[in-house]
């Protein structure tokens, strides 16, 4: 209670409230602004200076030709031309789209079924066993996660053709061939992702009420027809969730293809990251550098609004 | 509890304090770790020490550490910093110095191999010619040591821009126990193409699935590049520019190679449709066809020391830089040997070397030239070489005290190929060696695989990209 009230109601002087509260009144809500900015400057400064300013720079520093030591020349939509008439640009776009397309949805199918799985048949335990098991790659770094599973499919003495030659399988040139390298990077990307998504998918499965499932068990459903008819639906904004935030960190894939394959064989696993790390920090092209993330910037907003949008179609709200 | 403190209640009072401490709290922790926010708590920074970068670890400097305490003990008034920077490779190595040259903190002193040699040269780094005229009496040592070919590779548009210090050779390094389980010794040291291939298929009968007869790795130091310098030819075209005989004149009069010396290497036109160029990858296709050969991996082959060591791989491209790790890796001195690259139409080898280069940005350019000519000095290169994980370019260092405990026998090879063919040259790297780089790597890969058509096929896109890139550093 604050110490106004107390006074007034203990019959204190009128002038008590005639000084404070009118005052507090005014000065309240200003006051509460600027606590409430002064909380937040850290955060917006860090947006600022770390997201917002570099976007900007880089929208500019598209249309300039700089390569870091000498001063940026102007040159208009030189970069976006030279990037769009690029072929291994082109191809880089076309590989991300089909990275996405696949890894995407074997990361989420497989998160879905392992979360169901999880959430219905096992003791506790089990689950809680799972659980970290599933998230714990997705807390190793990349980098590393790829130079190991590079050792792993090693055509002449990783593991993997090791293991397949028990089974009388003739040694598989992972990553030396274009369908080899792109399955090994697609693997490692959905190996160490999926648990992200499979917690979300836990979460969600644990938020439908069970008097629904017992609803459809009445009504005679089967385990398949309860996965469709209840699961999905009710899942499905926790899928629009798992799917943009897939699909967009999918979109950035460069850790990867970068040390599994450095984008070979040919092209065939270089992504658009990788090209605009190739443009700017090993050809000194970054203006040109600066439009591909244009780009690929355009890319990821036209693709989450889609998935927006055909979410109203899609999504079912509780 | 006071409820009125000076005409002020206690929730404001409470709100202004905990305002007011958090505010305090604030500068506190700024006025704390400003050194840490503005990086003054790393050792030299903010001072006048001239910093040093290397391609390495901090154990990597840490080695340095006796040749620096050296430096310091005759240079008192010359502060030093190794500052290591990490990266997979050297092209990494640059991305990153440039990266620091862009933040306005470029180090004063950079450690460059041959790949970014005329990268350095052609942006970043000081000539250093002028230090040369004046410092020549006390240099001759050094250039008596050290053959021309090294230096000839750090000379751009006729300066020059580096002391090389250690370099390597892309030599063949053969495990012993497998050619000898194969009937087979040393080859001699004018093998060819064929002897080459007939030895990796004589291993490979011998050891059956699981070996590899020849490794090898897809880039530019050790991977096609060598086979193609054996056929006299490569993917860049190669000039001299004209120049340098200011530097060859005084320091190498007597060389037998002087007529050929020039201003530095110029690899400005692409040469990957060229007939000898589609022999070389004709070549290594039918080598990987028949499983004598391996499809090359990106990367620098880090397992392969290990897989060498086990007796998985027969043969493989490397330099003096392998010695070392072969020993630790538990070979015995005569568990392996090496031998020169095998002869095509020539035996012209290829090699790496790298040296300090002062940065043109560089405080006190005097006292880096100083570090500089220090670790060209015998006794620093000892220092800084104590053992051999590399080539050092002084030729009276590579002797058989160097390798006594390592081997190889055939260690005379190392300096051999410079002195037995003079026309070896560098790795090809232009100023957009990256670029360049980045292409030829894309188009290995198929090149060795398919029909010759596919390889044919692929040298054409491979010389598309490379007039693409080459064009734009016009």
């Amino acid at each position: 209670m604050s110490n106004a009230t107390t006074n007034a109601s203990a019959g204190a002087p009128a002038r008590l409230e005639h000084t404070e509260l009118p005052r507090k009144e005014s000065n309240g809500p200003l006051r509460k602004q600027l606590f409430a900015w002064i909380l937040l400057a850290p955060t917006v400064i860090g947006m600022g200076v770390f997201t917002v300013i570099p976007i900007i720079g880089s929208v500019v520093l598209a249309f300039f030709r700089w390569d870091i030591i000498s001063a940026p020349e102007f040159v208009g939509f030189e970069n976006f031309v030279s990037v769009v008439t690029n072929p291994t640009v082109r191809v880089s776009f076309l590989n991300t789209i089909v990275f996405v397309v696949i890894a995407v949805t074997l990361q989420l199918g497989i998160a879905l079924v392992l979360a169901a799985m999880v959430a219905e048949r096992l003791p506790n335990w089990l689950r809680v066993f799972f659980r970290s098991t599933f998230f714990f790659p997705l807390i190793l770094s990349a980098a590393s996660v790829s130079i190991f599973m590079g050792y792993l499919f090693n055509e002449q003495f990783g593991a993997v053709n090791w293991l397949l030659g028990l089974i009388g399988i003739a040694p598989v040139p992972w990553l030396t061939t274009p369908t080899g390298a792109a399955a090994v990077v697609i693997i490692v990307y959905v190996w160490q992702n999926f648990g992200f998504s499979f917690l979300l998918f836990v979460g969600g499965l644990g938020s439908i009420p069970k008097e629904i499932y017992e609803a459809a068990e009445i009504d005679g459903a089967s385990g398949v027809k309860k996965f469709f008819n209840v699961t999905m639906p009710l899942l499905s904004p926790t899928t629009l969730v798992a799917s943009v935030m897939a699909v967009i960190s999918a979109l950035q894939v460069f850790d990867q293809p970068y040390v599994l394959t450095r984008g070979g064989p040919g092209d065939s696993t270089r992504t658009a990251v990788m090209v605009i790390f190739e443009s700017g920090f090993q050809q000194l092209e970054f203006g040109r550098a600066s439009a591909i993330g244009l780009l690929l910037m355009i890319l990821i907003m036209a693709v989450t609004y889609v998935q927006f949008r055909l979410s109203r179609r899609f999504v079912f709200y509780q | 509890m006071t409820d009125h403190i000076g005409g002020a209640t206690a929730r404001t009072l409470t709100r202004r304090g905990a305002l007011a401490l958090g505010g305090l709290g604030l500068a506190g922790l700024a006025v704390g770790s400003w050194p840490r926010l503005t990086a003054q708590d790393i050792p030299g920074r903010g001072d006048d020490s001239m910093t040093i970068a290397i391609l390495g670890t901090r154990a990597d400097a840490e080695a340095r550490q006796a040749l620096v305490d050296a430096f310091r003990a005759e240079y008192p008034g010359i502060k030093v910093r190794i500052q290591p920077v990490q990266g997979t490779d050297w092209k990494d190595f640059f991305a990153k110095i440039l990266t620091m040259v862009a933040a306005g903190d470029p180090p004063d002193v950079v450690y460059v191999a041959t790949e970014g040699a005329q990268l350095f040269a052609d942006k970043l780094a000081e000539p250093l010619d002028d230090y040369i005229r004046r410092d020549a009496a006390e240099l001759q040592d050094y250039f008596d040591d050290v053959h021309p070919s090294l230096l000839e590779a750090f000379m751009y548009q006729g300066s020059l821009y580096q002391l090389p210090l250690d370099w390597n050779a892309a030599n063949m390094y053969l495990n012993m126990s497998t050619l000898e389980e194969a009937g087979l010794s040393l080859p001699a040291a004018d093998w060819t193409h064929d002897d080459f291939a007939s030895v990796m298929r004589q291993m490979k009968s011998a050891q059956g699935s699981g070996f590899t007869p020849y490794y090898w790795t897809n880039r530019l130091f050790g991977g096609v590049v060598p086979w193609l310098y054996t056929n006299d030819t490569s993917f860049l075209t190669e000039e001299k520019a004209p120049g340098g005989d200011w530097f060859w004149d005084r320091f190498y009069p007597g060389d037998p190679a002087r007529a050929t010396r020039g201003g530095g290497y110029v690899w400005d036109g692409a040469n990957a449709t060229d007939e000898r160029v589609f022999e070389t990858f004709d070549f290594l296709r039918e080598l990987v066809a028949e499983g004598l050969g391996v499809r090359p991996e990106g990367g620098g082959g880090e397992s392969l020391v290990g897989l060498f060591a086990n007796g998985r791989i027969g043969a493989a491209p490397a330099g003096g830089y392998w010695v070392q790790g072969l020993h630790e890796a538990g070979m015995a001195e005569d568990g392996f040997n090496v031998q020169f690259f095998p002869r095509n139409r020539t035996q012209r080898h290829q090699f790496g070397a790298a040296g300090y280069a002062i940065m043109s940005t560089a405080r006190n350019k005097d006292a880096a030239w100083e570090w500089v000519k220090f670790c060209s000095r015998r006794e620093s290169m000892e220092l800084a070489f104590p053992t051999p994980n590399t080539t050092p370019t002084r030729r009276s260092m590579v002797n058989a005290a160097f390798y006594s405990e390592t081997g190889p026998k055939n260690w005379q090879v190392f300096y051999d190929t410079l002195d037995k063919f003079p026309t070896s040259g560098p790795i090809p790297a232009p100023p957009a060696q990256a670029a360049v780089e980045t292409a030829l790597m894309k188009h290995v890969p198929n090149a060795v695989s398919g029909s010759s058509r596919q390889t044919r096929a692929t040298l054409a896109n491979l010389q598309s990209d490379l007039e693409r890139v080459l064009r734009s550093e016009q």
